[in-house]
């Protein structure tokens, strides 16, 4: 039997290629746009060229638009923190019980599917006008999706594994705890990525409805005063944040979730 | 038998379910001595697992009683007496997201084994199955073979005195089957513990075992108690060419295949 170890292809990830594939493609996107709008003749009322929109956009970023892009950053960011630990937090608790999850689970499927977004208007009746709602926003848009992917994580273990910790004697929170719980890590994941969908949505409708901070305020403002180059500007920076959110949930899932199924 | 280590008495269980009761096991009688190697053959479904599972504590028998070195424990094994049983799946069973030492320190902490010798003790036990340069590797980079002498590692690392199989080579291809068979075999004989193995392999049972049980169909009950008087130094790769092999072998397909029918 051969001793050796096995090969491990660490090239693969580290590859250079990886980052460089996907600029060069944004690259020929934007350089391929410029050409078309150009000449196309299209008015820059309607769609201004690449380089127009990066123009104005960096103007108005080192103005003031700066300041609505950290404000959505950390609404998102801080709204997806508690989603995360809620939902997860929940989805524990109503997991130990059968009766409980199969009573939740349409619920929060309900939860999910009802665009969370239509209730803004409602809440600003119920809560106010304090801006930080908006993270409240985000928290109601995001939570549901969360726990319920969880859930899902913690109630699907296969039945082998569970018989493996029985025949060691595991209590039932060593169980949980060392089996049900790292089991349940690719579906958790899962279920924060969707998240980072909705918390984007979220963010900018809040930010339509409450108005005064934030890029979804900006972008109406640029409405009104027809500044076409910042709304597409805004919509990229919202985009990035998005991105930016979704990058940091892949890159800690690559720690966290080590093996392949 | 004289020093029988393990009694079994009228071990029956079924299955209840809101229409029918399934009767998987009737009435088993057993009797093993200590550092026998035990097979159970019989044909698939026909309860053999079911009963590996009853001894090694992971379900309860409905009835019938379990007696451990003279110790009467009843239809189910509890929990303290659970750590001198040690079980290796089927499927390996290993948790994919921990090493394959770490899955080896999974059984000695679920028993909440906390020895300064808990690490010269993962050693060693990978050392009797060969893997021990594989301490770090995660089981999604190791073969199926490697893979389940991970799962005989980890059954013996709590230094049971029973070791329990079920099935333990029967996911894998014929070659590493037939290698890890007589793996098996030096492992008995370097630790010295009292095995019960489920097969279904005939071959497999005359290689390894003292006695065979064989079971009937559904439901399962004793039909044949075979004496292997093989002695150990001829069980080895020459061992096709015994004669006692051959005659027991041929006595025992016509055994198996006449209850199939």
């Amino acid at each position: 039997m051969t001793n050796k170890k096995p090969v491990k292809n660490k090239n693969k990830k580290r590859d250079p290629i990886n980052w460089i594939a996907p600029i060069v493609m944004l690259v020929i996107i934007v350089v391929v746009l410029e050409v078309l709008v150009r000449v196309s003749g299209i008015n820059r009322i309607v769609l201004p060229t690449p380089s127009a929109i990066f123009a104005f956009t960096s103007d108005a970023f080192l103005a003031d638009l700066w300041f609505h892009f950290l404000y959505n950053f950390k609404v998102i960011f801080v709204g997806m923190l508690i989603a995360v630990t809620l939902g997860m937090l929940l989805a524990a608790i109503c997991s130990q019980f059968n009766i409980v999850v199969k009573a939740i689970t349409p619920v929060v499927i309900l939860l999910v599917v009802t665009p969370m977004i239509t209730l803004i208007p409602l809440m600003q009746l119920w809560l106010g006008s304090n801006p930080n709602i908006r993270i409240l926003v985000v928290m109601i848009s995001c939570t549901p999706i969360i726990m319920l992917n969880t859930l899902t994580g913690f109630t699907n273990i296969e039945t082998s594994k569970l018989e493996l910790a029985r025949s060691m004697g595991a209590s039932k929170l060593q169980i949980f705890a060392k089996v049900i719980f790292p089991n349940a890590m690719p579906q958790v994941f899962t279920g924060i990525k969707l998240g980072c969908i909705f918390s984007t949505i979220g963010s900018v409708t809040a930010d339509f409805v409450y108005g005064m901070q934030g890029l979804g305020f900006k972008i109406q403002q640029y409405t009104k005063y027809v500044m076409t180059e910042q709304i597409y500007g805004s919509i990229i920076l919202i985009a990035i944040i998005g991105f930016l959110l979704y990058k940091i949930v892949a890159m800690i899932e690559k720690k966290v979730v080590i093996w392949k199924i | 038998m004289q020093n029988s280590y393990i009694k079994i008495k009228k071990i029956s269980k079924s299955f209840q379910s809101k229409k029918e009761k399934l009767d998987v096991i009737k009435g088993i009688d057993m009797e093993i001595a200590e550092k026998e190697f035990v097979c159970i053959l019989g044909p698939s479904g026909c309860g053999k697992s079911t009963y590996l599972k009853i001894l090694g504590g992971i379900i309860p028998a409905s009835s019938g009683e379990i007696i451990l070195d003279n110790e009467n424990l009843g239809e189910e094994i509890p929990p303290r007496h659970l750590k001198d049983f040690g079980f290796v799946f089927q499927n390996d069973n290993l948790l994919p997201w921990r090493t394959a030492a770490k899955n080896l320190s999974f059984t000695l902490e679920m028993m909440k084994i906390k020895d300064e010798n808990n690490k010269q003790r993962i050693l060693d036990m990978m050392e009797i199955v060969g893997l021990q340069d594989y301490m770090d590797v995660f089981p999604h980079e190791l073969s199926g073979g490697m893979k389940q002498r991970v799962g005989i590692a980890r059954a013996l690392v709590h230094n049971p005195d029973v070791l329990l199989m079920d099935q333990p080579l029967g996911a894998l291809d014929a070659i590493t089957r037939k290698m890890l068979s007589f793996e098996i075999l030096n492992i008995w004989k370097k630790t010295q513990k009292t095995i019960v193995m489920v097969t279904n392999n005939v071959e497999e049972a005359l290689l390894l075992a003292n006695r065979i049980y064989i079971f009937s169909p559904l439901p399962a009950t004793i039909t044949h108690e075979i004496n292997v008087d093989i002695p150990l130094d001829q069980r080895n790769t020459e061992i096709f060419n015994n004669k006692r092999f051959n005659e027991l072998r041929h006595d025992i397909n016509l055994i198996v295949r006449s209850s199939e029918e």
